[in-house]
């Protein structure tokens, strides 16, 4: 079963191309991060998905029908595309009962989500005194307003501190865990690493990459960089081992194996080993690698 | 339709600017009655035409349930709710006529009070004065009609031209020289077009008889027309513009 299949979605807003010819499938049940330095065309992505804005050409189908055509959509997709939505003078709970009218759900609803997402106190101030942490929250209780299958947000992570990142991880993991699916964006791969199962990689308007994120981290630390007192003996140990490695003073690089592969040859070997470690690329190089101009 | 009207209505009344506007409108509708009721000359005050004056609602009630109207549409721009809205409520022909309705009512409820107070307060200043009162049943029911019918008309004239103009400060100012720039200089010096303006359109709604101006029911039929034009062309605009 297919969540979200965007076909050939295109965006020109006069000379610019937003986005050109983008495809992606998202299955469900699945967490997918659709990543892209700022710019890149998410945004402009995540509306044409809303039906907020038009595609030039192209379409895209949620859970099977353009989304505008969804009867009561907010029941089956729930959506966060700017933190600050809010009227300041409205307090967080009125935001929340004035969608449940909308859509014809009682007033329970809004505070059980201010429950979910630890707001029950805060609800019934107005949003001017709420920090972003705290509007972020906010936006997400009104998505998950109408218990939705689908939830699509737009860097959901800008503006948490440490401790609000780990909640929504645990959030987003928790209700993915249900066999829901989760879309989310963000400029930076890290912050969401540890969340996603798959990665859509998006510069310039165009696909880059479309891959599961075992796939992207297994280019993580391909070198493996060891020190020890005794480095020739260690360099036997692991040609031994069909290892190739350079050599810089006590300090060996060792392609093609991971640490602890490395480390348990070093002790077999009878070798002391001072540090250990991996070197070149992290997952956060690998994305500026991809995302990055040709050429530059 | 209902269940996207409850939504509009929540929204007008959880927050402060509706009823801010509407304490705005009451103060300054007791300032006009008590200051033209005690400070106008008693021989002033005599005719139809001058207690019509006194009593109307007129560009106060009017402008500001035109004002009410605009921030219906524009507020939810300007702060960004528009998108909830139309994420919960994709199809956008039935967010604006909504909010169309919901404009007709703060309107209505914007002219009743109006209406309240003014021929209260103003009665009240007539009989102790000792001015007899010189309108009929029928002329104050074409007040009073003609006053609610306005106000509501001028609430969802302004959800029309909010729908148009998204920028709040432009809608605001957008309505505001319309009222007080256009219209009243092109009243002014051409009246046999300028009648045909909201304003003027709305005055003839309720009776008032000045020079130049369209009997009651062609000022209804125009403000219908105008507040009609608008609306339609807010709804055109808002189902093809994109939301960003």
């Amino acid at each position: 079963m297919t969540a979200v299949v965007a076909e050939s979605l295109t965006k020109r807003f006069g000379s610019v191309l937003a986005v050109d010819h983008l495809s992606f499938t998202l299955e469900a049940g699945t967490i997918t991060g659709f990543l892209g330095p700022n710019g890149a065309g998410k945004t402009t992505t995540l509306r044409m998905l809303l039906g907020l804005s038009e595609p030039t050409s192209g379409s895209a189908l949620v859970l099977g029908k353009p989304y505008a055509k969804l009867n009561r959509p907010a029941l089956s997709v729930g959506a966060v595309l700017e933190a600050t939505d809010f009227h300041p003078g409205r307090s967080g709970r009125d935001h929340l009962r004035m969608l449940c009218r909308a859509v014809d759900l009682p007033d329970s609803r809004a505070d059980e989500v201010l429950q979910t997402v630890e707001l029950q106190t805060a609800g019934r101030r107005r949003v001017k005194g709420y920090s972003l942490g705290m509007r972020q929250r906010l936006g997400l209780a009104g998505a998950l307003l109408g218990d939705p299958e689908l939830l699509i947000l737009d860097e959901p992570a800008n503006g948490l501190d440490p401790e609000g990142v780990r909640w929504l991880r645990d959030f987003l993991r928790a209700f993915a865990s249900t066999g829901r699916t989760v879309l989310v964006s963000s400029h930076a791969l890290a912050e969401v690493a540890q969340t996603v199962d798959q990665v859509l990689i998006i510069t310039h308007g165009s696909l880059v990459v479309e891959s599961s994120l075992q796939q992207l981290t297994s280019r993580v630390g391909a070198t493996v960089r060891i020190r020890t007192s005794k480095p020739d003996e260690l360099e036997q140990a692991l040609s031994r081992a069909q290892l190739h490695a350079t050599r810089d003073e006590q300090t060996l690089l060792v392609r093609g194996a991971d640490t602890d592969r490395v480390g348990e040859i070093a002790f077999a070997a009878g070798v002391p080993v001072h540090e250990l470690g991996t070197e070149g690329s992290s997952l956060e190089e690998i994305f500026l690698e991809l995302t990055s101009e040709p050429g530059s | 339709m209902i269940a996207q009207l409850k939504a509009e209505l929540l929204k007008v009344r959880s927050t402060r600017t509706t009823i801010g506007l509407f304490a705005g409108m009451i103060g300054l509708t007791l300032l006009f009655v008590l200051l033209t009721g005690l400070l106008t000359h008693p021989g002033n005050l005599t005719s139809k035409q001058d207690q019509r004056g006194l009593f109307a609602p007129g560009a106060v009630a009017l402008i500001f349930a035109g004002l009410a109207g605009v921030l219906l549409v524009t507020s939810e721009y300007r702060y960004g709710t528009i998108r909830p809205t139309f994420l919960f409520t994709p199809r956008r022909g039935k967010v604006l006529s909504a909010k169309l309705t919901a404009g007709l009512l703060t309107g209505f409820v914007f002219g009743a009070v109006s209406l309240a107070i003014a021929i209260g307060v103003g009665s009240l200043i007539l009989s102790a004065r000792g001015i007899p009162s010189a309108l009929s049943g029928s002329d104050f029911r074409v007040l009073v009609f003609g006053g609610l019918a306005g106000t509501a008309l001028c609430g969802a004239f302004g959800v029309g031209l909010g729908a148009i103009i998204r920028n709040q400060v432009g809608a605001v100012i957008g309505l505001l020289a319309w009222d007080f720039v256009v219209n009243t200089l092109l009243f002014g010096l051409a009246p046999s077009i300028g009648r045909f303006m909201p304003t003027p359109a709305a005055d003839a709604l309720m009776g008032i008889r000045t020079a130049h101006l369209l009997p009651p029911a062609a000022g209804g039929a125009v403000l219908l027309a105008w507040t009609a034009a608008l609306a339609l062309t807010g709804l055109a605009l808002a189902l093809h513009r994109d939301v960003v």
